[in-house]
């Protein structure tokens, strides 16, 4: 449908849209106008994604700007996923074009998702490597510069990739088609025309008009100097799905955290062990060249200009203040047998550090009291040495990152000493966490930079709480209802078997075998009586482990295998793919099966159990973080002393945010239905319950907020009954807006503006002079 | 050829085939060969065993007098259907065990002691002689399979599957059967004929025949039952072990000794044991017994209890040889290389940027719980084999949002009326004209009514003869509705005498005696037959399907002038049993007002071809 909004037209690919989509699209346009930021929350399910894109293009295709769209997701399905739905309404808008000139418009529109070598790599040797950092260090030995030219000037002296040397022969700007790719079609046209993949996508970056990547690309320093410094200040940026963005846990702390670990260490060493012997060979036979080398490098560093075509790409050293580059490069490093004989020291320290026995938390400060003049170690100097495979040295590049995060930042990180992995072991495992505790700090240059940033998701509840944490100010911050004409899910809370015995996931009770039996009957009912797909989240892979295994031996298992068959996540992510794909034909087959996941974990991310894929979701106990984690502790100190929220507070916001995230995955479109089940006597609680999102937390009543298992058996029975009948009322117009309701609603929103105006024009008194006279009285003029 | 009592479709050794009982014997053929592997005579069964009611698999385990292990026969077709196959194979597999454990008692004196399992091939002199004496009774049902493969097969998509189908509708529907014998094998009708009309017991067929349900996935677990420790194994346990661990199989496969079968010439089934030297061949019995307390069992329960359970696990120099180290790694032992859909490649995330930050929190790592590892792996194994079992094509769009899209307006179906035209003119008419003309019309209206509705309900496959009635006084009721109250009284009166006729002749069933009983429900439904070819050939059905029948104009007349033939015979029949019912002392009226509405329904069709045919000829 087309329909403008203020004087912006809009093309919906779609002939209805629901009212949500409607508002969600308003606040959008209200942010770009006012180049501001905003947070909008928006329920599961309701078309967020396709809402988004669809006002974005036409924002961007309307103003001459063309401002681009820097779109970022969290996982690589999601990627995809969005990358589909763009591609869908471009054609849409396509079809809908007037002129040939409009046709020729939507059709130049460009739109590419990046990700990382090992995804996009077809080259026929490396692309069968299992781990990424094996086909980065592989990819770049075959195509970094000092290769390639020696490859180009000698041809057959060194090995070269085909794919990457065909690409360098294409005009730039002309890699791929214009037009929307998907990532399957990348990879496609990559192996239709000898070209490579990755490199299409890095070098179309500043000739497309939407780029979709995940939040790495653009928060994680290292990355985002390489890929997202050429985007121009007045991008647009989307955080979809950004609850993954805010607080403990999230990319923003990750990106500037790091860990270290005895056998890493001892890996740095022998790493520098070799270095040292290679500057001595080539000392020996190439002085003069190691020398020139180096000076470049410095030179190059001092100018801080990145190669534009750098095929280096994400594993260069953390991002540098600016001082730190103009100053002088030490003299302790300035060469390169010097350096290596001072990261030698460095890592002999660490060790030193990790034979105590105690936990050990210090800042940065009083770390840097050992070792002041730590400044920066880049991956240049490796790189002069013209070493291959370079992801022999990934532990020394780690102590190195390290570092140089150490030395860089003081405030708002901790160093934390772990001896022991867990409080009962004997065996020491040491681990050194280098943790970063103010999540603003990762995103502050993007807020700083860009000039439009939109969080968005279906769970971010507290809303309040993101721009605080994350230090900027909204223009717009909403949240919106679900409109529905009939409960299209079911919010049920089982606090208790139908023994009566109280079920929760609370530690004190979590492997008491009535609480487990009482989880298992629910599952074995629920299998029962629920068609094709239930997913079932529990708070953590170690109780989800510890409960799968219980359950077999109290014959739980068996029974549900006697209604559907059985899915869980494993540790291999792989493995768990071919298991989620095995899931979905249960489903669609009418087999019926049940996924047992983790919320947080590899799957609740990302992958949307929709229609007959999730009928039934159960959470199983309250998804809380794991609150002995002397990190976490440390952050929610943190949190206190800045921010003033209350570490409870938090932690149960956190919660009842992660148990929406899955239940939410339900749900596409208001048709669909399913029934969501919080399995947890905790969540009977008021306070609890108002944490969760207002789409969800409307829907439960107060009946449903606290049953046992046979009652919550018996409402679902009838849910399901009567759900499955079809609609009698009709839903259009009420949460189903036909292009006349779109209007309809306009109309009576300007006459509400009107109204306000009037009243303020009476208020003010302008004379009785309206608008339309001053006009007059000008023309006359 | 050997009539054929039976057949199925079975699995046997893992091979497809088909299974037979004949008149003399049980026997076997792999698909695709001609002559059956494995034979076994009458004699020789000993004893039967099924599967469970309700077990995924419908198994028939037929044991001979010297072995006790017999053949094992898997049925292949759908869970209800192969339980029907199995419920004919074992009654009359009964009778002849039965009889043969009578032969057994009465001869206990004779040696037919278990033959010892490494013994060269003894001729059984006893037995083979009993064998003819038992031919007549089993062949009693075997008539009507034997009938049928002599019909000839109509082109359909598949001439083979179709008759089989075909064949099926008939086992579950016997009076079908009969009338088919009646008509189609008596030559009266087609096979093509016979089935128009009736497509749609082929394609009910067709369709249950292929829903399949899954097999069960449940992991076989056995536990101990008793107190003390036994586990009670059954054919399907051991069938289900070996399907779900194929290591079992391998080790049972390598250290029992296998046996294989030979036929004589004197189609005499001699089942040999290689007697192997080597020492550690285990017996059957030996071999579970090891298996269950062997470290493998324990592994492949994998559970938390078999931690526990370490103490009783014995160290077993065979099946220690197969224990496979245990899969509790963060990465599957067996990686799985398949190119994964991105919508939910969870893999292609993990390695989308490099990994940062902290490690996680003990309890968010995967795989801490080393011993659920196994376990986990192991249901994952199971359940996606089921799948394959059934394999759906699917399309992941996954990004469309149904009710956003406008409905699409059905096509709905069209209002077919006959004579739209007069049916307008008659409302103009009836805005227009006064009542006397009205009554004239509706008159017509009604009659036309009638005889459609008439055809219509003839159309159904099974016309009872009491609608027959009910249509032919209700149209005479209809007609003289206005005109005469006393005949719609009479026919009123007739039509209860008629329904208490039938009545009573119910009631009084068993005064007719049966043969002629027998012979008057033959006459009755080859007439309704008849009645339905004629009716559906003067205005063909509006079939969704493909029909079988004649299409053209023509061939309609033709077999609807073929139909009134039969049609007009059937008065003679009729008188014909009523004659017989005098020989046998019964009254003919009984007779003749049992077979009342069918001479009427008879009569109607034959008025109503007459006055068709004299209108055509003025037509022309």
């Amino acid at each position: 449908m087309k329909f403008n909004i203020d004087t912006l037209p809009i093309i919906f690919p779609y002939d209805r849209i629901y009212p949500e989509q409607y508002a969600y699209m308003c606040d959008l346009k209200r942010t770009l106008d006012a180049t501001g930021h905003c947070v909008l929350e928006m329920p599961s399910g309701t078309g967020k994604t396709v809402s988004l894109l669809s006002l974005i293009v036409s924002y961007q295709q309307f103003y001459p700007t063309r401002r681009k769209l820097i779109y970022c997701s969290r996982t690589v399905p999601e990627i995809e996923k969005a990358l589909a739905e763009l591609k869908r309404l471009m054609s849409y808008r396509i079809s809908c074009a007037e002129t040939e000139g409009e046709k020729q418009k939507e059709r130049d529109f460009t739109g590419l998702g990046l990700t990382s070598r090992k995804n996009l790599c077809i080259h026929t040797e490396v692309s069968k490597e299992k781990k990424g950092k094996v086909v980065d260090a592989r990819c770049r030995d075959l195509t970094n510069s000092a290769v390639c030219e020696k490859g180009r000037t000698d041809p057959g002296s060194v090995e070269l990739c085909d794919w990457h040397e065909n690409l360098g022969q294409l005009e730039p700007g002309t890699l791929v088609p214009r037009g929307i790719m998907t990532l399957a079609d990348v990879l496609q046209h990559g192996k239709d025309n000898t070209t490579c993949p990755y490199f299409t996508v890095r070098r179309m970056l500043p000739f497309v008009d939407i780029i979709i990547y995940s939040f790495h690309y653009l928060l994680d320093p290292k990355v985002a100097e390489q890929v997202s410094k050429e985007m121009s200040k007045d991008a647009i940026v989307v955080f979809d799905e950004a609850h993954n963005i805010g607080l403990t846990y999230n990319v923003c702390i990750e990106s500037l955290s790091i860990d270290l670990t005895r056998p890493m260490l001892d890996s740095a060493a022998r790493s520098v062990g070799k270095l040292g012997d290679k500057i001595e060979e080539i000392k020996v036979t190439d002085a003069a060249k190691l020398q020139n080398e180096y000076a470049n490098l410095v030179e190059g560093l001092q100018d801080n200009t990145t190669d534009p075509e750098d095929q280096d790409g994400f594993m260069t050293a953390p991002v540098l203040p600016d001082d730190l580059l103009h100053e002088a490069i030490p003299g302790n490093i300035r060469k390169a047998e010097h350096f290596v004989a001072f990261l030698k020291r460095f890592v002999e320290y660490l060790k030193t550090r990790m034979r105590v026995l105690h936990v050990v938390a210090e800042t940065p400060l009083s770390f840097l009291q050992h070792l002041k003049d730590i400044t920066y170690i880049e991956r240049r100097p490796l790189r002069t040495l013209e070493l291959s495979r370079l992801d022999e040295h990934a532990s020394l590049q780690k102590v190195a990152s390290f570092a140089t995060l150490v030395s860089t930042y003081e405030k708002g990180f901790l160093l934390i000493l772990e001896p022991f992995e867990t409080d009962s072991a004997t065996v020491p495992n040491p681990i050194f966490h280098f943790t970063c505790l103010d999540p603003s700090l990762a995103i502050k240059p993007v807020f700083e930079r860009f000039s439009s940033v939109v969080i968005t998701s279906g769970t971010i509840s507290p809303l309040d709480m993101y721009p605080k944490m994350l230090q900027f100010t909204p223009v717009v911050q909403e949240t919106y209802p679900m409109t529905l004409t009939r409960n299209a899910f079911l919010p049920l809370v089982i606090t208790r078997g139908s023994d009566q015995v109280a079920i929760s996931s609370r530690f004190e009770v979590r492997n008491d075998p009535a609480v487990v039996r009482n989880f298992g009957s629910i599952l074995i009912e629920y299998s029962k009586i629920v068609p094709d797909g239930i997913v079932a989240f529990f708070p953590s892979y170690l109780y989800m482990e510890s409960i799968v295994a219980a359950w077999n031996d109290m014959g739980i298992l068996n029974e549900v295998w006697k209604n559907k068959l059985i899915f869980v996540e494993t540790p291999d992510a792989n493995e768990t793919s071919i298991a989620l794909e095995n899931y979905r034909r249960a489903c669609d087959n009418g087999r019926g099966a049940v996924l047992l996941s983790v919320a947080r974990g590899k799957v609740s991310e990302g992958i949307d159990f929709d229609h007959n894929y999730g009928r039934a979701v159960i959470m199983f106990g309250v998804p809380y973080q794991y609150t002995e984690s002397r990190i976490l502790k440390a952050r929610l100190e943190y949190l206190r002393d800045a921010y003033r929220i209350r570490e409870s507070e938090f932690l149960g916001f956190d919660a009842m945010r992660n148990a929406a995230q899955c239940v939410g995955r339900v749900l596409r479109g208001k048709t669909d239905w399913g029934l969501m089940v919080f399995a947890d006597k905790r969540f009977a609680r008021a306070d609890k319950r108002a944490k969760l999102p207002r789409w969800i937390n409307q829907y439960i009543t107060e009946t449903a907020s606290n049953l046992s298992t046979d009652m919550a058996l018996t409402l679902s029975k009838l849910f399901m009954r009567t759900i499955s009948q079809n609609p009698n009322e009709n839903q259009t117009g009420i949460s189903l807006w036909t292009l006349d309701d779109v209007l309809k609603a306009q109309a009576k929103q300007a006459a509400e503006v009107e109204q306000q105006n009037d009243q303020e024009g009476d208020e003010y008194g302008d004379g009785g002079i309206s608008d339309q006279m001053m006009i007059d009285f000008e023309l006359d003029g | 050829m050997p009539t054929i009592v039976c057949t199925a479709k079975v699995v046997y050794k893992k091979t497809p085939g088909i299974l037979e009982l004949t008149d003399t014997l049980l026997q076997w053929t792999q698909n695709g060969q001609k002559a059956p592997s494995v034979r076994v005579p009458y004699a020789e069964a000993a004893s039967l065993f099924c599967s469970k009611e309700g077990a995924p698999q419908v198994k028939l385990k037929i044991a001979l007098f010297g072995d006790d292990n017999g053949h094992n026969f898997t049925f292949m077709a759908s869970n209800p259907v192969a339980l029907g196959e199995r419920e004919k194979f074992k009654t009359e597999l009964t009778t002849i065990i039965g009889r043969n454990r009578k032969v057994l008692d009465a001869s206990s004196k004779l040696p037919t002691a278990p033959i010892p399992s490494s013994t060269t091939p003894i001729p059984q002199v006893s037995r083979p002689s009993i064998v003819p004496s038992r031919t007549s009774a089993s062949r009693a049902t075997s008539v009507s399979s034997d009938s049928i493969r002599a019909t000839p097969i109509i082109p359909g998509i598949d001439p083979a599957a179709d008759f089989r189908h075909r064949k099926n509708v008939f086992l579950n529907n016997p009076d079908l059967a009969v009338l088919h014998r009646e008509l189609v094998v008596g030559g009266h009708i087609t096979e093509a004929e016979f089935w128009e009309g009736r497509e749609h017991l082929i394609y009910t067929q067709v369709a249950q025949d292929s829903q399949r349900k899954g097999k069960s996935g449940v992991i076989v677990d056995p536990r101990t039952e008793t107190v003390d420790g036994v586990i009670q194994l059954t054919p399907q346990l051991i069938q289900d072990t070996f399907e779900q661990y194929p290591v079992v199989a391998k080790a049972h496969s390598e250290n029992v000794p296998s046996k294989v079968f030979t036929c004589n010439v004197n189609d005499v089934v001699r089942i040999f044991f290689f007697t192997n030297t080597d020492t550690t061949k285990l017996s059957e019995a030996e071999f579970w017994t090891r298996y269950f307390r062997s470290k493998l069992f324990n592994a492949h329960r994998a559970s938390i209890r078999s931690a526990a359970t370490q103490h009783v696990v014995k160290d077993d120099p065979i099946f220690d040889k197969y224990l496979e180290k245990d899969d509790d790694e963060l990465e599957p032992r067996r990686q799985r290389d398949v190119a994964m859909d991105l919508f939910v490649d969870l893999g292609a995330t993990r390695e989308d940027h490099e990994d940062t930050g902290n490690e996680k929190d003990v309890t968010m790592q995967a795989g801490k719980q080393k011993g659920a590892l196994p376990l986990i792996r192991k249901g994952e194994g199971p359940s996606s084999k089921r799948l394959k079992l059934t394999t759906d094509e699917r399309e992941v769009e996954g990004i469309d949002i149904e009710d956003l899209h406008d409905l699409e307006p059905s096509a709905g179906i069209a209002l077919e009326m006959q004579d739209s035209q007069r049916y307008f003119e008659g409302q103009m008419q009836d805005t227009g004209q006064d009542g006397t003309k009205e009554s004239l019309d509706i008159k017509s209206i009604i009659r036309n009514t009638v005889v459609n509705l008439q055809q219509w309900d003839l159309n159904l496959s099974q016309v009872n003869s009491l609608v027959l009635v009910l249509c032919y006084h209700s149209s005479k009721m209809f007609l003289k509705l206005k005109v005469e109250r006393k005949a719609y009284d009479a026919a009123l009166v007739s039509m209860t005498q008629n329904v208490h006729a039938r009545l009573d002749a119910q009631s009084r069933k068993n005064d007719i005696p049966e043969n002629l009983f027998k012979q008057m429900r033959s006459c009755q439904s080859a007439a309704n037959e008849f009645l339905r070819h004629f009716w559906a050939s003067i205005s063909p059905p509006m079939s969704e399907g493909p029909t079988l029948g004649p299409s053209t104009p023509s061939q309609r007349a033709a077999k609807a002038a073929k139909m009134i033939a039969f049609l007009s015979r059937t008065h003679e029949k009729v008188t014909a049993l009523a004659q017989i019912a005098q020989q046998q002392s019964v009254d003919p009226a009984r007779v003749e007002v049992a077979m009342q509405p069918v001479l009427r329904a008879v009569d109607r069709a034959l008025t109503f071809y007459h006055n068709k045919r004299l209108g055509q000829r003025l037509d022309q």
